[in-house]
């Protein structure tokens, strides 16, 4: 999903122009490199997708902010959210919870201080924690717990519920702001915060319109960086993000680049990285009680093209093979593999497709073969449209080659493009037959957070209102009870999650509100001859993405200058 | 008197009319900025939680619930007082800033570029027209051509031979980004640097129609009775060509330039977009992007003021310079 989210910019852009500007990178791709043009030794020119200028922002509760989450500002501790690690401790040094989960004990880091010299204490997370469930505005994670300081490195917070998972977002996710400073902030919610003060590695240098710099915080708890600076730049787009990596001007970028598998001989001295988190699926309309027509509301049709599908095909036509399996009941292969159900009639999802396999179950659910080859129940034809965004063409691509993949089982796709905007607005609404997206991760790595959010009748709607996200409108008792048992269950307990993780991946299998298609890749490239320390497939410490907080900061505290420079 | 009179109340009920449209416009688009604000999260990354939903409605003001005709006449009433809103996709920067900090850089890239071009096309026009018939013509079909070809075409393959193979001028941007903004020459010439490949290919590409007007303009000129009896009196050619034709052949073509001018403010979308420059084509469609009504309404405001005011300008123009359109019976 990654992949066609970056690829976003270009694809609005005419084809024409794309076509010349590929020819462009790849030029540009000859004419040497060296590294040298991207600035001092010490200094990272990182391109986050920005495009026009930077808005200076560094509120890390807005939604707009340019920069802030752990780089300047730190959660207490860090998530790694692509592979099963505990948490790494950044403010916090360690939390606890009480036998029944509704308080939580945190320990903060000593002799820390804000950039502004003020000592950084348990008063500081408290009053942090207080006004985000204070301001509706900034409590974007829904957090509902009473603080209260024990001393200045101690504190707990209660909650009314067990609220086991909610530690990977207060812990993880929450940005410790200074008391002293933002208590005098009339709405601190809307309050940009021109000049952050924070405790973390990296401070504000200058700041410009078209590009800012953060710079290493000679105070910062842990040392000072060795990385000096991280410039941040904004270009028009992906295209330019390639142009620019071709000509060496950018150290560190996520998004595609043409000809990804020869990364190293076109930027020499550049590599990539490719990390799956993001599921791929088609999405269907999938509940009839809550208004979805269609002949996918059958879940036989769904597990008829989950059959039908060529998944090799699929990765290496539209996706330039940086896709990887998936399962059908969408714990992340890899990460989850502890957790993976071995109820499942498939482990993975089968990479190849099973024509006749599909045209069985089709008519095991009564569905008959047409004199047209298509399949047809009571006078209706078995005909899918699948919404997809107009100019994203991997996505494009996949869904063309889905259809004639599926016309072999005697479906018919139909392909509809529209306008990113409307594309969105449909896929709330309901107002689709199948629409293309991805499921993304939580804020940890427990395949919980997505089975909540896409899985769980409480954040889905009838067609015509919004849902949020489980766009596929599924909504089925047994999923329901079995992500509302392990919310009140200890993570740590895994013998008593896995049964109703075993009860979702199941039904899941079985319904198919959301056919499996691939885990999508995301792709970064990095320049490896400036600096070491990068994560590599061996080692994945945080989510290699330019743009994935705090896990850039996690990467920006490993870097070192290469050569001793 | 009572033509002017006439005039700016029609040009107040054309603001009046831009306005209601502008208005309507972007509302009759799918989506809403929420929506997508929180599917860019959710791409960036993920981990959206579903309160977060909740929380931006709030923060955003999107979620009032008011009537649409009242949200109308507030918006009428904050235009009149110069209050353009805030932009969401900025947030919470108010529109007025965003629009001022993009608009310079546009106004004097595209009006230098159509000025340079104005003025070379005219020149070049007056000389072709006046040798007529000479091999100076192929000028015209040359430039048409570049004029034809589709621009954003046009700006790649400069780029790709001018900025990746010849390295003359930078690939993107508006400036250096190392050096400081403001009135210093190292940053006024960097500026200029970057802004020279863009210029440019205004340039060609929007060259050859001066050219060609002018030249047409000039060849009906030149058969005019006073240029014969300019000749016939034995001035220099040089000075017939300059201070009798042209000077008569120009005036259409100076309607027309007063009238893109107008149009310099909106910008070249695609030319911005070529080369990452930071003006207010960029903001428009990030504007777009991201259903920001206010930056949309912002910006068309300020185009359409631009428009009208110069149109206006022509107008008033017009009827100083030639008494015959401003008779009224």
């Amino acid at each position: 999903m990654t992949q066609h989210a970056r690829w976003r910019r270009t694809r609005r852009a005419m084809a024409g122009a794309a076509a010349v500007a590929l020819l462009a990178a790849g030029c540009g791709s000859g004419g040497g490199n060296g590294g040298g043009t991207s600035g001092p030794a010490d200094t990272l020119v990182a391109y986050t997708g920005q495009a026009g200028d930077y808005q200076r922002n560094f509120n890390p509760y807005a939604p707009t902010m340019i920069e802030g989450p752990g780089n300047i500002f730190e959660p207490l501790f860090f998530y790694n959210v692509v592979r099963d690690d505990a948490p790494v401790p950044r403010l916090g040094t360690d939390y606890s919870w009480n036998e029944t989960g509704t308080e939580l004990s945190i320990t903060t880091r000593e002799n820390v201080t804000w950039s502004d010299g003020e000592p950084f204490t348990a008063h500081d997370v408290a009053f942090t924690f207080d006004m985000v469930r204070a301001h509706p505005t900034m409590n974007a994670i829904g957090f509902d717990g009473e603080s209260e300081v024990v001393d200045d490195t101690h504190l707990v917070v209660r909650f009314a519920q067990p609220a086991y998972l909610e530690a990977p977002t207060v812990l993880g996710k929450l940005w410790i702001v200074p008391e002293h400073i933002w208590s005098t902030f009339e709405d601190p919610a809307q309050n940009t915060v021109q000049d952050p003060v924070g405790t973390g590695p990296f401070v504000l240098g200058d700041f410009k319109p078209q590009a800012f710099t953060l710079a290493a915080n000679p105070d910062y708890w842990d040392g000072e960086p060795a990385l000096k600076n991280i410039r941040f730049v904004s270009l028009s787009g992906n295209q330019a993000g390639a142009d620019a990596l071709a000509a060496g001007r950018i150290d560190f970028q996520t998004g595609p680049v043409p000809d990804l598998h020869n990364v190293e001989k076109n930027y020499p001295g550049y590599r990539a990285i490719t990390t799956h988190v993001f599921q791929i699926a088609l999405f269907t309309c999938s509940d009839t009680a809550l208004g979805c027509t269609g002949p996918q509301t059958d879940p036989a049709v769904r597990r008829a093209i989950y059959h039908a599908l060529d998944r090799t095909q699929l990765n290496a036509l539209a996706y330039q093979d940086t896709a990887a399996e998936i399962s059908p009941g969408f714990a992340l292969p890899g990460r989850d593999d502890a957790v993976i159900s071995e109820q499942l009639t498939d482990r993975v999802a089968p990479m190849e497709a099973d024509p006749a396999r599909a045209e069985q179950v089709l008519q095991e659910a009564g569905w008959s073969k047409g004199g047209d080859g298509v399949y047809a129940k009571d006078g209706e034809k078995l005909s899918l449209s699948v919404r997809v965004v107009s100019g994203w063409t991997d996505v494009i691509t996949a869904a063309d080659t889905m259809t004639q993949q599926l016309k072999a089982a005697g479906i018919e796709l139909t392909v509809a493009q529209s306008s990113w905007n409307e594309w969105s607005d449909a896929r709330g609404r309901g107002d689709f037959e199948l629409v293309f997206d991805s499921l993304y991760p939580g804020p940890s790595p427990d395949p919980y957070y997505s089975y909540n959010y896409f899985f769980h009748g409480d954040n889905t709607a009838p067609v015509g209102e919004v849902a949020n996200p489980n766009f596929a409108r599924y909504d089925h008792p047994e999923v329901n009870a079995a992500l509302d048992a392990l919310q009140q269950l200890d993570p740590a307990d895994t013998a008593a999650r896995q049964p109703h993780f075993d009860t979702i991946q199941t039904r899941l299998e079985a319904d198919m509100p959301y056919i499996p298609v691939l885990t999508g890749g995301t792709t970064s490239q990095y320049n490896a001859e400036k600096f070491t320390g990068w994560p590599t497939a061996e080692d994945l410490y945080a989510f290699p993405a330019v743009w994935q907080r705090p896990d850039n900061s996690q990467i920006y505290l490993n870097l070192k200058p290469a050569g001793g420079e | 008197m009572r033509y002017y009179a006439r005039k700016l109340g029609f040009y107040l009920v054309a603001l009046w009319a831009a306005l209601t449209l502008n208005f309507f416009i972007p509302r009759l688009m799918p989506g809403n900025p929420v929506d997508t604000l929180l599917a860019k999260l959710q791409q960036r990354g993920g981990a959206v939680d579903p309160s977060a939903r909740r929380s931006y409605e709030l923060l955003l003001g999107t979620d009032t619930g008011e009537p649409l005709w009242r949200q109308y006449t507030s918006y009428l009433g904050n235009v009149l007082r110069g209050d353009l809103g805030v932009s969401v996709s900025a947030f919470p920067a108010e529109v007025t800033e965003v629009i001022g900090q993009s608009l310079p850089w546009t106004v004097v890239l595209v009006g230098i570029a159509t000025l340079l071009s104005f003025t070379l096309g005219v020149t070049l026009g007056t000389i072709t027209g006046w040798r007529r018939g000479s091999r100076l013509d192929s000028l015209i079909p040359a430039t048409t051509v570049l004029a034809a070809v589709p621009y954003f075409w046009l700006a790649l393959i400069l780029v790709l031979i001018f900025s990746s193979t010849l390295q003359w001028f930078p690939l993107f941007g508006g400036y250096d980004t190392y050096l400081a903004t403001g009135w210093n020459w190292d940053f006024i010439s960097s500026a200029i640097y970057h802004g020279t490949l863009p210029a440019l290919t205004i340039v060609i590409s929007s060259v050859g129609g001066w050219l060609l007007g002018m030249r047409n303009m000039m060849v009906a000129t030149g058969s005019e009775d006073y240029i014969l009896t300019a000749h016939a009196k034995g001035l220099r050619e040089r000075r017939i060509m300059t201070r009798y034709a042209a000077r008569n052949a120009v005036l259409p073509s100076l309607a027309g330039f007063a009238i893109s001018l107008g149009f310099v403010v909106s910008g070249s979308i695609i030319t911005e977009q070529v080369f990452s420059y930071p003006g207010i084509g960029s903001k428009l469609l990030q504007a777009v992007e991201n259903s920001d009504y206010a930056l949309m309404q912002g910006i068309f405001l300020v185009i359409t003021v631009a428009v009208l005011a110069a149109n206006l300008l022509v107008d008033l123009l017009h009827g100083f310079i030639d008494p015959r359109t401003r008779v009224t019976t």
